[in-house]
C-alpha cells in the first residue's frame, strides 16, 4: 500500500460481536467504502477439541466431533468413527452402511437449508431466511424421531449405527423430502431469477479454480467452478453405500466466466447439492436391507485398539472433512487426533478474495463460502 | 388501479385476517400443552433400582463424569444409588446403552429448569421417580 492510502485508511473489526460474523473476528482496512486489506483472525471459538479427544475413549470421541459442527452432525462424527473402524478392522453390516448414508445425506440437506436461509439474512432478504428454515424443521423432526435428539444426534458408532429405522422415522423423513421437493424448485427460481439477488451476488467474490485449489478450498466452493471434485465419487468409502445408487457429481459452469465462480454460482451450486442429496436418499430408502445394525462384538473390539494410524475422511457439506487418528498399543484413548476442517481454508481465502470489494459486499463474500467457526477453531 | 379493484384487495386481506383469527395458532401453548416427543427422546433419566446390579458401567461410559455411584446406599440385595449431575450431562445416551440390566432409561422429560444449580443435581430419591413438584407461577399451577 502506498503511504497516502494508509493515511486515509481506517481499521474496522468485523466481529466477534457482529451477529452475522458467526463469532469470528476479521480486521478490515477500509478506504472510503472500499476494503484494501482483510486480516482474518481465527481463535475466538477455540475449545481445544483435539486435546479433548485425547481424553475420551473411542465410543465417546464421536460426541465431541459432532459438537464441532452441529448443523452437519451426522457427517461431522463420521471421520472419527471411520478412523476407529480402520484401526480396529471392524466390519459394518450392510443395513448400517445404507442407513448411515441416508442420514448423512439428510444431514447435508439440513445444513444447506440452514445455510441459504442464513445467507438471505446476510443479504438483508429476511423473508428468504424463513422459507428454508421451516422446511428444515421437518428434517429435525425426522432426526428426533430416529435418534431422540434434534441436533446432537450421536448416531454412528464404531461398527455400525446406534438407532434403527422404524416405520415412523422413515415416514417423517419422506414427509420432509416431499415438502423439500415441492418447495425447493419454486424457491430456486424465485431467488436465482430475482434482480435484487443478482445485483448483490453476480461478479462478487470471483475466483478461478486454480486459485481455489491453491487456497485449499473443497466441496461446493470448488464444484461451483466446474470441477467435479467429490470424495463420494473420487474415493468410494467401503463403509458407505454411494455405489448402490445412480448419481452424478453436481457442478456449475457459468458461460460468462468459465472456470470461475462468484457468489451467485456458489448459491446455485448448493441448490444442486440439495437436489442430488434428495435423489440419493430417494433411491436408497427402498433399498435398506434387513439385518443387524451393529456388529455385536464391535463394542468390545473398540474398547482397546491396537497400535496404528488411520485417516478418516468424508465429503462434508462445506468440503472435505478429515481426521487423523494415532493410537498406542492397547490404548483406550487416542495418542493423537488431528482434525482438518473444511472452513479454515475458506475463512483464510478471504484474505485474497475481499480486497478491492466494497464493505457491503464483504458479508456476501464470506456468507457465500459457507463458513462455520467450529471447523477452524478446533 | 380502479376503486373497485382496491376495495376487492382490501376485502381479500380482511377475509384472510378473519380466517386466521378463527384458526388455531401454529405455536404450542406451553406450558399448558407440550409438543410431541417421540419414544426415543433422550430426556432426563430414570433409574430402576430393582434391576440395578451396581456394575457401574454407566459411570464408566459417561463422557462428562455426570454420574456418581454410591454402592453403600442399598435398597435391594445388590443395587446401588445413582447421583446425576444435570449441569454436566449432555444426554448422549451412552449410559443407557451401557446398561445391560434394564435399570437405566431416558424419559421424555426435557424441561429441567430449576431455581438453583444444586437443584439440578438429582439424588437417588429423584432418580427413581418421574414425579416432581408442580411449577407455580402467578397463582396457577402447571405440570
Amino acid at each position: 500500500m502506498c503511504p497516502e492510502i494508509v493515511d486515509e485508511a481506517a481499521q474496522v473489526w468485523f466481529g466477534p460481536q457482529h451477529v452475522s460474523a458467526h463469532g469470528w473476528a476479521t480486521k478490515l482496512t477500509i478506504v472510503g467504502d472500499y476494503i484494501v486489506e482483510c486480516d482474518p483472525n481465527a481463535g475466538y471459538f477455540h475449545r481445544s477439541a483435539e486435546k479433548c479427544l485425547e481424553f475420551r475413549n473411542f465410543q465417546q470421541g464421536a460426541l465431541i466431533m459432532e459438537r464441532l459442527c452441529m448443523l452437519e452432525a451426522f457427517l461431522a462424527e463420521y471421520p472419527y468413527v471411520k478412523a476407529v473402524e480402520q484401526i480396529a478392522q471392524l466390519d459394518v453390516p450392510e443395513r448400517a452402511r445404507v442407513m448411515r448414508t441416508i442420514m448423512m445425506e439428510a444431514s447435508r440437506i439440513h445444513s444447506l437449508q440452514f445455510w441459504w436461509g442464513q445467507f438471505g439474512a446476510e443479504l438483508g432478504l429476511f423473508a428468504m431466511t424463513l422459507w428454508p428454515w421451516v422446511d428444515r424443521e421437518y428434517f429435525l423432526d425426522a432426526f428426533e424421531e430416529l435418534t431422540g435428539s434434534r441436533h446432537a444426534v450421536s448416531y454412528s458408532a464404531p461398527g455400525g449405527v446406534k438407532y434403527d429405522f422404524n416405520e415412523k422415522s422413515i415416514k417423517m423423513l419422506e414427509r420432509a423430502l416431499d415438502r423439500l421437493e415441492d418447495r425447493l424448485p419454486k424457491f430456486r427460481d424465485m431467488i436465482l431469477r430475482s434482480p435484487t439477488f443478482k445485483l448483490r451476488t453476480k461478479k462478487i467474490g470471483l475466483f478461478d479454480a486454480a486459485q481455489g485449489l491453491k487456497w485449499g478450498l473443497s466441496g461446493p466452493n470448488i464444484k461451483a467452478c466446474g470441477i467435479p471434485m467429490d470424495l463420494r465419487k473420487d474415493d468410494p468409502d467401503p463403509n458407505l453405500a454411494y455405489e448402490m445408487c445412480d448419481w452424478e457429481v453436481p457442478v456449475t459452469t457459468n458461460e460468462d466466466h468459465p472456470g470461475q465462480c462468484d457468489a451467485y454460482d456458489r448459491m446455485s451450486q448448493r441448490f444442486k447439492e440439495i437436489e442430488t442429496s434428495a435423489s440419493i436418499i430417494r433411491q436408497l430408502l427402498p433399498q435398506v436391507p434387513e439385518g443387524p445394525i451393529i456388529d455385536p462384538k464391535a463394542r468390545a473390539k473398540a474398547n482397546r485398539l491396537p497400535e496404528g494410524e488411520a485417516y478418516g475422511r468424508v465429503e462434508g457439506t462445506r468440503g472435505v472433512t478429515t481426521l487423523f487418528l494415532k493410537t498406542a498399543d492397547k490404548a483406550q484413548t487416542p495418542y493423537r487426533a488431528k482434525i482438518r476442517g473444511p472452513c479454515f481454508a475458506s475463512y483464510y481465502s478471504l484474505k485474497h478474495l475481499v480486497p478491492g470489494s466494497t464493505f457491503a459486499d464483504f458479508v456476501v463474500i464470506f456468507g457465500s463460502l459457507d463458513p462455520y467457526p467450529g471447523w477452524w477453531d478446533r | 388501479m380502479g376503486f373497485f379493484s382496491t376495495l376487492g384487495d382490501i376485502f381479500r386481506v380482511l377475509r384472510h385476517t378473519f380466517r386466521q383469527t378463527m384458526t388455531r395458532p401454529f405455536t404450542y401453548f406451553y406450558p399448558f400443552e407440550d409438543r410431541y416427543y417421540p419414544d426415543t427422546t433422550r430426556g432426563r433419566h430414570i433409574h430402576i433400582r430393582k434391576n440395578c446390579t451396581a456394575c457401574a458401567q454407566c459411570v464408566k461410559a459417561c463422557p462428562t463424569i455426570a454420574i456418581r455411584i454410591d454402592k453403600q446406599d442399598r435398597m435391594y440385595e445388590k443395587d446401588a444409588a445413582l447421583h446425576f449431575d444435570y449441569t454436566r450431562c449432555i444426554f448422549c445416551g451412552l449410559c443407557v446403552q451401557a446398561c445391560k440390566f434394564n435399570a437405566l432409561f431416558h424419559t421424555k422429560i426435557v424441561d429441567l429448569s430449576e431455581e438453583t444449580r444444586e437443584d439440578l443435581q438429582y439424588g437417588p430419591d429423584r432418580m427413581g421417580t418421574l414425579e416432581r413438584k408442580p411449577l407455580k407461577w402467578r397463582g396457577r399451577t402447571f405440570r
